[in-house]
């Protein structure tokens, strides 16, 4: 099963995104975090079972994108955890920050778009579960 | 018949009376003048013979009373003879006897039997004449023999066919340092010199019957060359065949012959093939010589400008100039005349620097000797140098740059007066080791200046630019950009350095301004995008979900949070425009 977990520090884009997702049919019930260590408490205690899709703003306060990414690869259930990077504005020092990190699988200047549901829909990654 | 009027002095040796008389009826019947003495025995006749007196001819009897062997008789007469004839009297049974006499020296051998007055008389005067003959030609033989000995020229016999030494002189033993001993032990081919070996040998050959001269070289003993003239004539050496050579050491001759060749080639050098005009004028211009190096350097003949008056080919307006230091040769031996031009074949004019000497006390020159140096591109290249010195001075002031000018092996640097009106150094606080400039260098820059211009000596590159800070006499720093060039010599070694040391403070600083500047903006472009992406992402986010998804949930809502959105993306952009202007002030 694929769960998305949305991490973000403004309430009406986790509501959007929320409901653009269940709209596209990506998933019924996203998960909303607005305080990364939320969703990092919640992940430690998930089901190895599953796959995580978050989608995850870089800059927020207390704990940003980049740290928590930093926290995620100490976990065991890396393996199964996949990200989207979105942010309002993307800059050359993120894209080359991001390299660094394997979780990463894409990169998304917000706003989500319905396009972007239905091309992670038919990613590689996530396919097996929209069949 | 008389042979002579002269009185004819005869000794007669016979101690037989009758024989005795009737010789003095024979002269007396033949000659005038007739003065007989007579010697009995040989003692007498040696005595008389060793007396103070004289004789023509001795007439000698063998059957004398004191000697017994008539050979030694003849001997002993012939060595008391002193030169003088003798003729043997003899019996017919001596006559074979009388024949071995003449080889011990005696004139003639008469037989008493067959003895008459003509006979006698005849016999005489064979006698007589045949010694004085003989005499002459021992004589001459004496004088040659000490000619060749005693020569100056050195002198050899050679045989004619071996060419094989038979005698020397004193002189050829000098000469070649052979001592005699070794002369003769060699031939005269060891004395040639290998090089001029078959030449000699072919004039030999030529002349072998006869006489010839020719210039060779020849070996001496120590094995030094010398140029020789030899003289060569056939001869009869005591019966044999051989020739007589004369030698001339031409040696020192022919090095001063090529002394005065090398010395007059030197001369014509110097003179005639120079690229230096020579003339010999008077006072008046008018010439006697003039070299032949006038076609090259002004295209005209030296015969034909020799046709016109010196002063026809200067400039009219160098005239004045060259007539007045002409005529201080009256009281000056020499003088140079300062430069002034002479008209070419073409009507072009080169300048000429020319330096005149008074040499009319010398005989063969009697005039004024005038040399003239082209010096027309030396002039040019002056003049362009002047002109590129004067353009150099004017950029010098033009330029606000320090002008410096590093004299490397002497540790000197000089400078324009840059140094004291850009950085405020007066005359007596400028020193010009280059350890005075390092020293003003910023001491962040000093190491980086340092290793730049070791590089440059390195990398032997020419042109220098570097930026570096430099101090003040009032201890502020100026940005400096120094641009030089570096000088080597032939081997590629640095020299020197010229260089421009430009101000830069004000565009540093208008740099640094501008970077400032730069910086700020480009903090608030940065934050600002941001900022302002935040709320407009939201509002393109809820407008992309209500045109896809036209029945979704919560419309009110979502439109409600496009307001706050749009109004919160207004509140951002007013700031930013509040910022910008911010900056702008600051920097006024």
């Amino acid at each position: 099963m694929l769960e998305v977990l949305i991490i973000d520090d403004d309430d009406i884009v986790t509501l959007v995104q929320g409901k653009l997702l269940q709209n596209c049919n990506v998933c019924k019930n996203p998960l909303k975090f607005k305080r990364a260590v939320d969703a990092l408490e919640y992940l430690y205690l998930a089901s190895p079972d599953n796959d995580y899709l978050l989608l995850l703003d870089i800059n927020m306060p207390l704990m940003n994108g980049w740290q928590f990414l930093e926290e995620i690869e100490k976990m065991t259930i890396k393996e199964q955890v996949f990200v989207y990077m979105v942010t309002s504005s993307i800059d050359f020092n993120d894209k080359e920050k991001a390299k660094k990190y394997s979780r990463i699988v894409n990169f998304i200047e917000k706003p989500i778009t319905v396009k972007n549901c239905e091309q992670l829909k038919e990613h590689q990654l996530f396919k097996s579960h929209f069949e | 018949m008389n042979y002579s009027s002269d009185e004819l002095k005869i000794l007669v040796v016979e101690d037989h009376i009758g024989d005795y008389i009737l010789i003095e009826d024979y002269l007396t019947e033949e000659h005038v003048q007739i003065n007989l003495t007579r010697a009995l025995t040989f003692k007498e006749a040696k005595e008389k013979l060793k007396s103070a007196e004289t004789y023509n001819c001795i007439l000698l009897d063998l059957s004398l009373p004191d000697v017994d062997s008539n050979e030694e008789l003849v001997r002993k007469m012939v060595a008391l003879s002193n030169n003088t004839p003798i003729i043997v009297l003899t019996g017919f049974a001596n006559k074979e006897f009388g024949v071995k006499t003449l080889s011990l020296g005696i004139s003639d051998y008469l037989l008493k039997d067959e003895l008459n007055a003509a006979q006698l008389a005849k016999s005489i005067y064979y006698s007589i004449e045949r010694k004085n003959i003989d005499l002459k030609l021992s004589e001459s033989e004496r004088k040659y023999k000490t000619l060749f000995d005693f020569s100056p020229y050195p002198m050899w016999v050679l045989d004619k066919h071996s060419l094989d030494f038979l005698k020397v002189n004193e002189a050829a033993v000098k000469l070649y340092g052979y001592s005699t001993e070794e002369f003769l032990n060699m031939s005269v081919r060891d004395l040639w010199v290998d090089e001029l070996k078959e030449e000699i040998q072919h004039t030999w050959k030529e002349n072998y019957h006869g006489k010839f001269n020719t210039t060779v070289k020849h070996l001496k003993k120590n094995g030094s060359i010398i140029h020789v003239e030899i003289l060569s004539n056939p001869i009869d050496f005591d019966g044999r065949e051989a020739r007589v050579t004369q030698i001339t050491d031409i040696t020192s001759q022919l090095q001063a012959e090529q002394a005065l060749k090398s010395s007059e080639k030197r001369f014509k050098a110097l003179v005639q093939d120079a690229s230096d005009l020579v003339m010999i004028f008077d006072f008046e211009g008018n010439m006697s010589y003039v070299s032949p190096s006038s076609n090259q350097m002004i295209g005209i003949l030296d015969s034909e400008m020799l046709q016109k008056n010196f002063f026809y080919y200067i400039h009219e307006d160098d005239v004045q100039t060259v007539r007045e230091h002409l005529l201080m040769l009256h009281d000056l031996k020499r003088i140079q005349i300062p430069s002034y031009r002479i008209k070419t074949s073409t009507g072009k004019w080169r300048y000429v620097e020319t330096i005149i000497t008074n040499l009319f006390e010398e005989e063969y020159v009697n005039g004024i000797v005038a040399n003239c140096r082209d010096i027309t591109d030396f002039i040019k290249q002056e003049k362009k140098l002047i002109s590129s010195l004067k353009r150099y001075d004017t950029v010098a002031k033009a330029t606000s740059d320090t002008i410096t000018d590093f004299d490397i092996l002497n540790d000197k640097i000089f400078y324009n007066e840059g140094m004291q009106s850009v950085f405020g150094y007066t005359k007596e606080q400028i020193n010009n080791t280059s350890a005075w400039w390092n020293d003003k260098i910023h001491p962040e820059d000093r190491f980086r200046v340092k290793a730049t211009s070791k590089e440059i000596k390195i990398s032997k590159s020419k042109n220098i630019q570097i930026e570096y800070r430099f101090r003040c006499a009032d201890g502020s720093y100026k940005y400096i950009l120094d641009r030089s060039y570096l000088v080597t010599d032939i081997d590629g070694n640095p020299v020197r350095i010229i260089g421009a040391m430009q101000d830069i403070t004000d565009i540093q600083n208008y740099i640094q301004t501008i970077e400032d500047h730069n910086s700020r903006l480009k903090d608030i472009a940065w934050t600002q995008s941001h900022v302002v992406r935040a709320p407009l992402a939201r509002i393109m986010g809820i407008i992309n979900l209500l045109q896809k998804f036209p029945d979704i949930s919560e419309q009110d809502q979502l439109l409600e949070h496009i307001i706050s959105s749009a109004i919160e993306l207004d509140d951002i952009i007013r700031n930013i425009t509040i910022k910008t202007e911010n900056v702008s002030s600051i920097e006024k």
